[in-house]
């Protein structure tokens, strides 16, 4: 590893502290840590790191989606729906299914902006009010249920922590470092980084983000899922969808994605996703109100956003 | 030219953006083997012919025809694989990839890339990222880029403008040895000396029509000038607005020994009041930092600097603007706010400090406004919005601000490059103005020849230092080019 690639990395070794110092604290706090404390730390940590790793992804082709919570949220709803009562043939069947139905969202999500040429922001803010709706009708009220051998895959049976990880490595092996590598991938870093430049190397600019659109949709479709698998029910409420939606984004910041595109990568959201999950957790182990940890966590981004900013500016400065 | 089979062809070409015709009836030919020139003032539709011949954009009207073939690109990479490559004055690789992802996007084979970038003498670590990487060698590996596709026709768009010397030379022995393959250049310039040292021919541009095309040679300067402007506008036949500056005009600036960064080794000058010093320099020996340090942007690390023989410090841009030295840099789309109008471009500037938080007096200012459009002859048929106006005429509106607010001394950097020789002109006019009425103006400015038409004096500055400091009558461009490279300047 040259130093420019060591400098690149650094982020993300900052990351990986910053999670192994929490992760040491908070164990610390607990009697003991075993397999069963694990599969505690992975089940809070792999629905909201999924849905943080599709948010990079649309943010690293320099665009947001604030309806990915809600595209989550439906998928959780579908599932919980139609999986109740299944074979765990039919489950698995129902939950490729719905993977593509994710897809198909974020695509067309991304066709509407590629198209129309309107902004990110203001499709998904409409597109996630859209969702939340179609939830609502899947799913008026919480409830729902799945195959126990499909959430046993999903889960793990108590304490085998070992199936969760997987769920959570094994998009970033089979989804993330092929797409990192293919042409697709050096086309997102590019729209993401100029999206002129990128037009004038040959990019198609639109298609493009159609497909990270569709990919980020992959992975809230995943995050629903798992939703299911681990909760054994759906709720179809907005605030669940926002609380996610928000969580993606700081998840991807805080995990060295660059809000103005071009930057980042899916590691660092994976384990940001961890920093999230343990600051209100340790806190709450002292008995400190929630709430505080919500300030925590805030400032926590924005010390993250102000320091990320200020390094990108020092070394274009040193050039 | 008989014996070459042409190999583009363009016919009654026709582009509207809105309301506005960018080209009305473009016909541009160019020779299998031929460096073809393409010129005109800004506005006149190269930039529109180029990006429809590249497949930016597409023509409303017209033909492009390629080897005798129709043609019509869809895309920047459809003309790429037709044969065609543009290497722009903005390099188009993507600031956040490394050299190498940016030659993976564009599917260029590594290691012809770095045969084409070697045979310039330049080389590159392939995992550094492009927004790291100096514009100049940025534009090289640009290029280096374009001829590893084996182009049949390459197209610099203003490659060589605020390009260092050295690799300008390489830039023009690439377009001939290009030619010599048998291979067409499509070159476009504003440094008219390059053009007749170089191309075989030069179509020019006006109004959206190609109105010449001729053999280039040497005192083709007139005939091109003449044909870009036009019979509406003759331009006056003086060449130098210079004069000899009267030694007894009291000192406005001097800066003593002043050392900063990389580049700034112990640089001393003096600027006198009423006097246009120019200072000459290759790219990258600290004068863009120079400016900043008197404009008050960078901090210098020793030395001293005086106005008015009183000791100052230059901590912010405040303070040199109270000290009545304004800064027009380089790049214009900084110091400009695009989307605002041509007025509150012009009026900004007066708004500074803390001391007026009340209303503000739209009569004084639309008085002023109107007096500074005027002097500067600022085209205002986009007066909207900024970002719509030509690239003379946003200069214009740069150094037009410090006209409504009023100043001492003038840094001007870099301030016609990428301007048409008609707009060149009104600003030399302008700056010379400026020095009749007792202001000083610094002035950089890569085209050498400029500070023999606009100075009084030229100070030559060589790693960090004052090289040499010559009187207008030894400002001759092989003596601004000699100091510059480190020669003394005997004569």
């Amino acid at each position: 590893m040259n130093a420019i690639q060591l400098k690149r990395q650094s982020w993300n070794l900052a990351i990986i502290l910053l999670a192994l110092v929490l992760g040491i604290w908070r164990t610390s706090q607990l009697p003991q840590f075993g397999a069963y404390e694990a599969r505690t730390f992975v089940l809070g940590i792999l629905p909201i790191a999924l849905l943080s790793m599709g948010q990079a992804i649309i943010i690293i082709g320099g665009g947001i989606n604030l309806a990915i919570g809600a595209e989550a949220v439906l998928i959780n709803c579908l599932s919980a729906r139609y999986m109740q009562g299944t074979t765990f043939t039919e489950s698995v069947v129902l939950a490729i299914v719905f993977i593509l139905v994710g897809m198909l969202i974020g695509a067309l999500t991304g066709w509407i902006i590629a198209v129309s040429g309107i902004a990110d922001i203001v499709v998904t803010l409409a597109t996630s009010f859209l969702l939340v709706g179609v939830a609502m009708y899947v799913m008026p009220q919480p409830g729902g249920g799945v195959n126990q051998q499909f959430a046993d895959l999903v889960s793990g049976k108590v304490p085998n922590f070992i199936p969760p990880l997987i769920w959570l490595i094994l998009p970033i092996i089979l989804i993330w470092l092929p797409l990192y590598r293919s042409k697709l991938g050096i086309s997102m870093y590019a729209i993401g980084s100029s999206k002129e430049a990128a037009f004038l190397s040959g990019v198609n600019v639109k298609l493009t983000k159609i497909k990270l659109y569709a990919i980020g949709g992959l992975f809230a479709g995943l995050s629903g899922l798992v939703l299911t698998g681990i909760t054994l029910s759906s709720s179809p409420f907005a605030n669940i969808s926002n609380t996610a939606t928000l969580n993606s984004v700081a998840g991807a910041v805080l995990g060295g994605v660059a809000l103005s595109g071009g930057v980042g990568g899916l590691v660092g959201p994976a384990l940001a996703a961890l920093i999230l999950f343990f600051i209100p957790t340790i806190l709450l182990a002292y008995g400190i109100d929630p709430a505080y940890s919500q300030i925590i966590t805030g400032a926590l981004t924005i010390f993250v956003v102000l320091f990320g900013g200020l390094l990108r500016k020092r070394t274009a400065g040193t050039k | 030219m008989s014996g070459q089979s042409l190999l583009l062809k363009i016919e009654s070409l026709e582009k509207s953006y809105g309301p506005v015709l960018a080209l009305k009836n473009a016909n541009f030919e160019v020779l299998a083997g031929e460096i073809h020139a393409l010129l005109g003032a800004n506005g006149a539709g190269k930039s529109t012919l180029v990006k429809i011949l590249t497949g930016v954009i597409s023509g409303n009207s017209g033909s492009i025809s390629l080897n005798g073939k129709l043609v019509n690109f869809s895309s920047p990479d459809d003309a790429r694989k037709n044969g065609i490559a543009p290497v722009f004055q903005d390099p188009a690789l993507i600031p956040d990839l490394s050299i190498q992802r940016n030659l993976a996007l564009t599917g260029t084979d590594e290691k012809r890339f770095m045969t084409e970038l070697s045979a310039m003498g330049l080389t590159v670590d392939l995992n550094e990222v492009a927004v790291n990487i100096e514009l100049p060698l940025l534009r090289m590996i640009d290029l280096a880029r374009a001829l590893s596709h084996d182009p049949e026709l390459l197209i610099l768009d203003e490659i060589t403008a605020a390009l260092p010397v050295d690799l300008a030379e390489k830039v023009i022995s690439i377009m001939n040895s290009q030619k010599n393959k048998g291979k067409s250049v499509i070159f476009i310039s504003h440094r008219l000396a390059e053009i007749e040292e170089i191309c075989d021919r030069a179509t020019v541009l006006r109004d959206g029509i190609n109105v010449d095309t001729f053999t280039a040679s040497h005192g083709s300067e007139e005939r091109i000038v003449a044909a870009m402007l036009g019979d509406k506008n003759k331009v006056s036949n003086k060449l130098s607005y210079s004069k000899k500056i009267d030694t007894s005009n009291p000192l406005f600036l001097e800066a003593k020994s002043i050392s900063a960064g990389k580049y700034l080794k112990d640089l001393s000058f003096q600027i006198r009041k009423g006097e246009v010093l120019g200072v000459a320099a290759l790219e990258g020996q600290g004068q863009d930092l120079l400016f900043e340090i008197l404009a008050g942007e960078s901090k210098l690390e020793t030395g001293e600097i005086f106005v008015n023989n009183k000791k100052v410090t230059l901590n912010h841009p405040r303070d040199a603007i109270s000290m009545g030295i304004s800064y027009v840099p380089g790049d214009r789309k900084s110091a400009l706010m695009p989307q605002r109008s041509i007025r509150e471009n012009l009026a900004l500037t007066r708004f500074r400090g803390f001391s007026q938080w009340g209303m503000i007096n739209t009569k004084s200012e639309e008085n002023q406004v109107e007096d500074a459009i005027s002097s500067l002859q600022i085209d205002t048929r986009a007066k909207s919005q900024v970002k719509r106006l030509s690239g003379g005429n946003q200069q214009k509106v740069t150094i037009g601000r410090w006209v409504t607010t009023g100043f001492d001394l003038l840094l001007c950097f870099d301030p016609t490059r990428g301007i048409d020789v008609g707009t060149k002109q009104q600003i030399y006019e302008l700056i010379r103005k400026f020095a009749d009425q007792g202001k000083s103006v610094l002035l950089f400015t890569s085209e050498l020849r400029e500070i023999q038409m606009v100075c009084d004096r030229a100070i030559v500055i060589y790693e960090g230092k004052v090289q040499a400091d010559l009187s207008i009558e030894l400002c001759s461009e092989e003596n601004l080019m000699n100091a510059a490279h480190g020669i003394l300047v005997t004569k």
